[in-house]
């Protein structure tokens, strides 16, 4: 029904009514606004989905682990490296695990030490000529402890030592790869696609 | 006489009725034959729930989700990074409403509801093809037995977005802002580009302001002056509002149908760019364009409809629909093709430029039914174009 077909003595009651429902729309759409410009969400979620500061979605995610074992990140490991993977890891394929994104995380439940640890790695670089090589940078709970370049598509072996001061009382260890190369599938595709490396084992052994 | 004077026209309208009814029926039961033909010739099961089952796809697997379990919170389960957030909640609580009185499985409901959507649409789309009975026959065969019939007849948002499309713009034609505003606010929670409708809501209003003599100047103080107005523009866009809340509640992020884009692999990026690489990823072997040939095409065929309901001095529904296609457009060419077939107003204006010789008209006619079973084929087998 047209506004103006509301009878006069009516019309101003409507008025009034429509104003005040218009001022509540309004109203309740300001804070609605105001709510989801303000977000109540975790440093994870903000990194990942609102600052996009990261490709990496850290997730509750930590593998058991005995030191000395070698845990395969191919296809026959597929299981077990699932437990390990926080993020930044694609599934397990024939020839090893592939990095997405320009961060991967790996982190295992460990027992507690008092020296140093020796990681050994194999990792393969992904290249595409005219990129050749890729820098990978490891870091052990946030303490850097290497910094690697690859290159050819034969896996690599690399071991380093994983100093106390990065080991700490810590329980758990949190391995990070930052890749400073990272190739995107499609010029136009996300960061959260680049490849870098696959990871085809990983080793612990106290020192 | 006299009499006989009343009940001719009644006859009359009473078989125009009928016939307004019966053609959509008429394609509803043609397309399940066509596109159940088309399933049964790749598929080794039978019956109805199968054939349902396996037109569930792409997004389809999603809507199911979110009918039966909602939204999750964060952190997602299965140490997943992709939330169902993306998807607008309406049709999903819909089906799920239905699913709570009749308790059969949800890809069952889901594909019985989105038939009865898309009849509802040709219906509402009768007034809005001027009664033009060549271009409503068209239209109808379009819905329910065309080339992209497997998106209004399967799980998916098409069927009643297409629906509350033809609503808005039918409450528009009408004059009945209420009405358009109600339409909006169900259409805004049915897909974000659903949103922009609104636009063509106030574009109407200042257009019938302008018929009334008023000039550009006055029309914000007109519009003020009037309170149902104000209501209408205010409403469209709850459903959007109600759906930030929601995840609000839910995520505590009201954007995360935003952000949760990043994790789709959509990145923002320049259109035109899109379009081009879309246009350069030239076939390697045969003629037959590639899936993002399809998707650029599809994109600018759009826009060009668009431009012509601009020239036919539709600005609101031009405005309403180049939007749609834009927006998406900004991330990539990802489902572009039906993108572009669910803008109704566009569909419309097409089979209406179809509809104007009798000839083209049946080689359309034919065209869309012959197509229907191939593009089924291609649908339950994946073709990326067609996602």
């Amino acid at each position: 029904m047209p506004w103006s077909d509301i009878p006069a003595p009516y019309r101003r009651a409507a008025s009034l009514g429509g104003y005040a429902l218009a001022a509540v729309l309004a109203g309740s759409e300001i804070v609605i606004l105001a709510l989801a410009l303000n977000p109540n969400v975790n440093a994870d979620y903000r990194a990942y989905y609102i600052d996009q500061t990261t490709t990496c979605l850290n997730r509750d995610a930590t593998g058991s682990y005995t030191l000395g074992q070698t845990v395969s990140f191919r296809s026959d490991g597929a299981k077990r490296a699932a437990s390990i993977k926080v993020c930044g890891w694609s599934g397990s394929a024939g020839d090893g695990t592939h990095s997405l994104g320009e961060t991967s995380r790996l982190r295992v439940k460990i027992p507690p030490l008092r020296d140093s640890l020796m990681a050994t790695l194999q990792m393969a670089a992904v290249i595409r000529p005219p990129q050749i090589t890729q820098r990978v940078v490891i870091s052990v709970n946030g303490v850097r402890v290497h910094a690697e370049t690859l290159s050819g598509k034969e896996p690599r072996t690399v071991s380093f030592v994983v100093p106390p001061a990065a080991l700490g009382k810590a329980d758990t260890l949190e391995i990070a790869f930052d890749y400073l190369d990272g190739i995107p599938p499609t010029p136009a595709a996300s960061d959260i696609y680049k490849r870098s490396i696959k990871l085809v084992s990983l080793r612990l052994d106290a020192i | 006489m006299a009499l006989e004077d009343v009940a001719r026209p009644s006859a009359g309208a009473r078989a125009m009725v009928m016939t307004v009814a019966a053609v959509p029926l008429l394609f509803v039961i043609g397309g399940l034959a066509i596109r159940y033909a088309a399933f049964a010739s790749v598929s080794e099961e039978t019956g109805f729930a199968a054939y349902a089952r396996a037109l569930c796809r792409w997004d389809c697997a999603w809507y199911i989700g979110i009918s039966e379990q909602g939204y999750e919170r964060f952190p997602i389960p299965n140490h997943s990074n992709v939330g169902r957030w993306s998807f607008f909640p309406l049709y999903p609580m819909l089906v799920a409403a239905i699913r709570f009185v009749f308790p059969y499985p949800t890809i069952l409901i889901a594909t019985v509801t989105s038939i009865a959507c898309s009849y509802a649409a040709c219906l509402v789309a009768w007034p809005l093809l001027e009664n033009n009975m060549r271009a409503y026959v068209m239209y109808c065969a379009f819905l329910l037995s065309g080339p992209f019939s497997f998106h209004f007849t399967t799980f998916l948002s098409e069927p009643l977005f297409v629906l509350l499309t033809s609503c808005v713009f039918l409450a528009l034609k009408r004059s009945s802002y209420l009405a358009a505003g109600v339409s909006s606010a169900l259409l805004s929670a049915t897909r974000l580009v659903g949103v922009f409708v609104v636009f063509a809501t106030v574009i109407q209003m200042f257009s019938e302001h302008r018929r009334q003599g008023g000039s550009a100047l006055s029309f914000p103080r007109w519009l003020l002056g009037r309170p149902d107005l104000l209501v209408a523009v205010l409403i469209s866009p709850a459903g959007l509002f109600a759906y930030i809340l929601l995840l609000y509640l839910t995520v505590g992020d009201g954007f995360a149908f935003l952000h949760v884009q990043r994790a789709f692999g959509r990145v923002a990026g320049n259109p035109l760019v899109f379009l081009w690489d879309g246009l350069s990823a030239v076939p390697t072997t045969g003629w037959l364009p590639t899936a993002p040939q399809w998707s650029a095409l599809s994109a600018i065929a759009g826009l060009a409809l668009s431009a012509g309901l601009a020239a036919r001095r539709q600005y609101g529904a031009a405005l309403f629909c180049a939007l749609c296609i834009i927006l998406p457009l900004i991330t990539n060419l990802a489902s572009m093709v039906r993108y572009v077939i669910g803008l109704a107003p566009l569909t419309m204006l097409l089979v209406v430029l179809l509809s104007a010789s009798r000839l083209i008209w049946l080689a359309a006619l034919v065209l869309f039914l012959g197509a229907c079973y191939l593009m089924t084929v291609a649908w339950i087998g994946g073709y990326l174009a067609l996602v």
